[in-house]
């Protein structure tokens, strides 16, 4: 049997959750946090018993390189003993600890998965504006160590564009709003090649909204370990939060009603195993309004998330803006918030009316521009959107002949990997 | 992770999140693939949600190897006797599948650790199925006696075309496995394993482990088997099973660890590609630092701003040129 006639491997590695599976499956076998719990221990040892115990220190090598754990069991590992440090390999949509990811993509293949890495063809994702030097090294690693028969990889934001392709949509023009735990992107695409010029990135991602939660909470002084306080923000943010159409009035709701409007955690200490328990007021609205009105989170960087989207829209090439006001699509775990994309919706319509309003006051009424479409596409998987993407990608014939293979690389080295062909379309 | 643990993390998985919440009832379709070629395919429907169909397929067997209706030998026996009341093996099977059966979960035992454990138990169905024929010989040989309807030497496949080899006797069952790999690289690691692995066996920790042996031919055990499955180009492994090696609980893990082993090889020696790359990795990095510290102290031009170098210009003066 061929490696052809196998499904391919699908690994979406995202700041906070990866995403691996098997082509042809509608979800993921396992969403895990992107985490690595290592032993340092050994290392440390062996490095304070000096030069003449070489064997003494190969062998606490050996055991330092077996002595880790990857997603969940990483977390309950690092919890419940002392000795595990946690590696988060990927910060902000890059690779930046190899050593960890290559650790993480091992334990993926064959604890996870079980699968042989010679047997199928892998498809991995990347960030919008990883550098050629990435890719390389990733293909190396892949090429090297796992012998992958073949390997493409695809670039986010295009394959949450083609989870949303069938076979009667066949939509490959749009903007995808990535926002991820680390990393907030937005990229024009047309016809399936990335506007490269007009990527714009948001420097506020899932992850912000988490901190600021965690802020709000502290500063209210609620009652909860200070150790947990960030996993307690987390849940919060993933169970309660929502999107308002406007604070003001979500102020005035919460104060009248207190009881409908504010929620309640509860937990158990950690370390003593008594049960605490929280109000999560305000924070359900605020959290995810950091988005449209950044200002009241950072100090340094002001502009609405809405206004990010159009003036991407507008650095792209006038014949593709009405396409792609048609086409906004969300990606990524924190657009799942609720509501979050009527008011994406509601708040790029007003900007682009506006605009259509000043232009025609400016030609005196004569002219009456077309109205422009603005439409904010939503859908249920949009939290592993890439990941059906990939799947969906890597089941059509296709995409066995764009794979980049092994005897290619064993021929040219690791600088096939280097370009992207979805970049190159549109320069 | 040093050995590969034998349920599968996907199917245990997949149904520990159906009994969280039964009444929601989801269409599900999904399959897995994994090492050696099995594979999984998952099914359950809106209408019947508490039913679950599951099929494998198992690697291909090599020609000297007799699958009996599509399974190895004592497969069904086996299965029945793993699941109980739970299982309905469907007959003919799925097309493209060795075995399809329908579990109906409504029929787990209440009590939380049974039910855990029988769990554990499906997800481990290809142990239950690959390791029928060998589990069959290891309960023989606890009880010492030989298997009156088994040939003197028995091929198992465990990998697709691969088969490994039993020799079944009254006091001892020897198991041959010939190793192959694809890669140059990995046959050159593999052979090093391998015979690192025999000598670790001779520390003093490990006397009951059952002894093993390495060699590059073929050993005389292997005389009478079809001469196409005793090529191998990283050697070959021989075990020889005491009857103290299969004891009471002690089986089920022999079993698993057998029906696997080229896939334990195999792993580790991707785990030592790996750790290998990372080491050089590191050396290349210090060896960078190295040079850099070397490099000679390049003396900098003082950085001037580039307006000194224009006459600078009186207010006075600066008007009168725009003026002008």
């Amino acid at each position: 049997m061929d490696a052809a006639d196998r499904p391919a491997v699908v690994i979406d590695n995202g700041t906070g959750y990866t995403k691996i599976g098997f082509a042809g499956n509608v979800e993921p076998c396992f969403i895990i946090p992107t985490v690595v719990a290592v032993n340092e221990s050994f290392s440390k040892d062996s490095r304070g018993s000096g030069k003449g115990n070489w064997l003494a220190q190969h062998n606490a090598g050996v055991m330092a390189d077996l002595d880790f754990f990857i997603g969940d069991e990483a977390l309950t590992r690092c919890r419940s003993s002392s000795v595990y440090n946690l590696s988060y390999p990927i910060q902000h949509g890059q690779v930046d600890n190899w050593d960890s990811m290559e650790r993480f993509w091992q334990q993926c293949i064959f604890n996870y998965l079980r699968c042989e890495p010679e047997d199928h063809y892998f498809l991995l994702t990347e960030s919008p504006l990883t550098p050629p030097e990435n890719r390389e090294y990733t293909g190396e690693i892949m090429f090297e160590t796992f012998n992958v028969p073949g390997l493409y990889i695809g670039v986010q934001p295009v394959l949450a564009l083609a989870a949303g392709y069938t076979t009667s949509k066949c939509e490959m023009t749009g903007v995808v709003v990535d926002v991820g735990h680390g990393a907030t992107h937005i990229v024009p695409v047309a016809e399936g090649y990335v506007i490269g010029g007009s990527i714009k990135s948001f420097p506020i991602a899932g992850r912000d909204v988490t901190l600021f939660i965690q802020q709000l909470l502290q500063e209210r002084g609620e009652h909860m370990p200070p150790e947990e306080s960030f996993e307690v923000a987390r849940r919060v943010k993933e169970m309660f939060c929502y999107t308002s159409s406007d604070i003001l009035k979500e102020y005035g709701k919460h104060d009248r009603e207190p009881s409908k409007y504010i929620k309640h955690w509860t937990g158990i200490k950690p370390k003593t195993g008594a049960p605490y328990n929280c109000d999560v007021g305000y924070e359900r609205f605020l959290g995810p309004e950091i988005f449209f009105n950044p200002e009241i989170y950072s100090s340094d960087f002001n502009t609405p998330l809405p206004t990010v989207v159009d003036s991407c829209i507008q650095s792209s090439a006038i014949d593709t803006r009405r396409a792609l006001y048609k086409n906004i699509v969300l990606s990524g775990g924190t657009t799942m918030i609720k509501d979050f994309h009527k008011r994406l919706q509601r708040d790029v319509k007003k900007i682009v009316d506006a605009r259509t309003d000043a232009s025609d006051a400016r030609h005196g009424g004569d002219v009456k521009s077309k109205p422009v479409e603005v439409n904010v596409v939503s859908h249920p998987i949009q939290s592993f959107a890439v990941w059906f993407g990939g799947s969906v990608l890597a089941c059509t014939p296709e995409f066995y002949s764009a794979c980049h293979t092994k005897a290619e690389y064993e021929e040219y080295g690791g600088s096939i990997c280097r370009a992207n062909p979805v970049f190159k379309g549109m320069y | 992770m040093i050995l590969l643990p034998s349920p599968s993390r996907f199917l245990l998985q997949i149904l520990q999140s159906r009994l969280q919440n039964p009444e929601k009832a989801v269409e599900l379709d999904c399959h897995s693939v994994e090492f050696d070629d099995v594979r999984y395919h998952i099914q359950f429907s809106v209408k019947n949600p508490q039913s679950m169909l599951l099929s494998v397929s198992l690697p291909t067997p090599p020609p000297e190897i007799v699958f009996f209706s599509g399974l190895p030998f004592g497969a069904i026996e086996a299965i029945k006797g793993a699941y109980g009341v739970l299982v309905q093996i469907l007959d003919p099977p799925k097309d493209g599948y060795n075995l399809t059966m329908k579990l109906n979960l409504s029929k787990l035992p209440p009590d939380e650790e049974q039910r855990h454990a029988l769990l554990v138990k499906i997800a481990s169905v290809r142990e239950v199925v690959l390791g029928a024929p060998i589990r069959i010989i290891l309960k023989h040989l606890a009880s010492r006696k030989v298997a009156p309807d088994l040939d003197r030497l028995v091929a198992l496949v465990h990998r697709p075309n691969e088969s490994f080899f039993l020799v079944p006797q009254a006091e001892k069952v020897t198991i041959v496995y010939p190793m192959r790999f694809k890669d140059s690289v990995d046959v050159v690691l593999a052979t090093s394993f391998l015979q690192e692995f025999v000598e670790a066996r001779r520390t003093a920790g490990l006397n009951n482990a059952p002894p093993c042996q390495w060699s590059s031919s073929p050993p005389m055990d292997l005389r009478e088997a079809p001469p196409h499955s005793v090529t191998a180009n990283a050697g070959f492994v021989t075990f020889v099973i005491f009857p103290r090696h299969v004891e009471g609980r002690k089986l089920d893990r022999v079993v698993w660890s057998l029906l696997t082993f080229h896939a334990y090889v195999s792993y580790h020696v991707k785990c030592s590609e790996g750790f290998m790359h990372t080491r050089m990795r590191r050396r290349v990095e210090s060896l960078i630092q190295v040079l850099d510290r070397a490099k000679p102290e390049v003396e900098k031009p003082k950085k001037s701003s580039p307006r000194r170098s224009f006459k600078r210009l009186s207010l006075k003066d600066a008007r009168a040129n725009s003026n002008s």
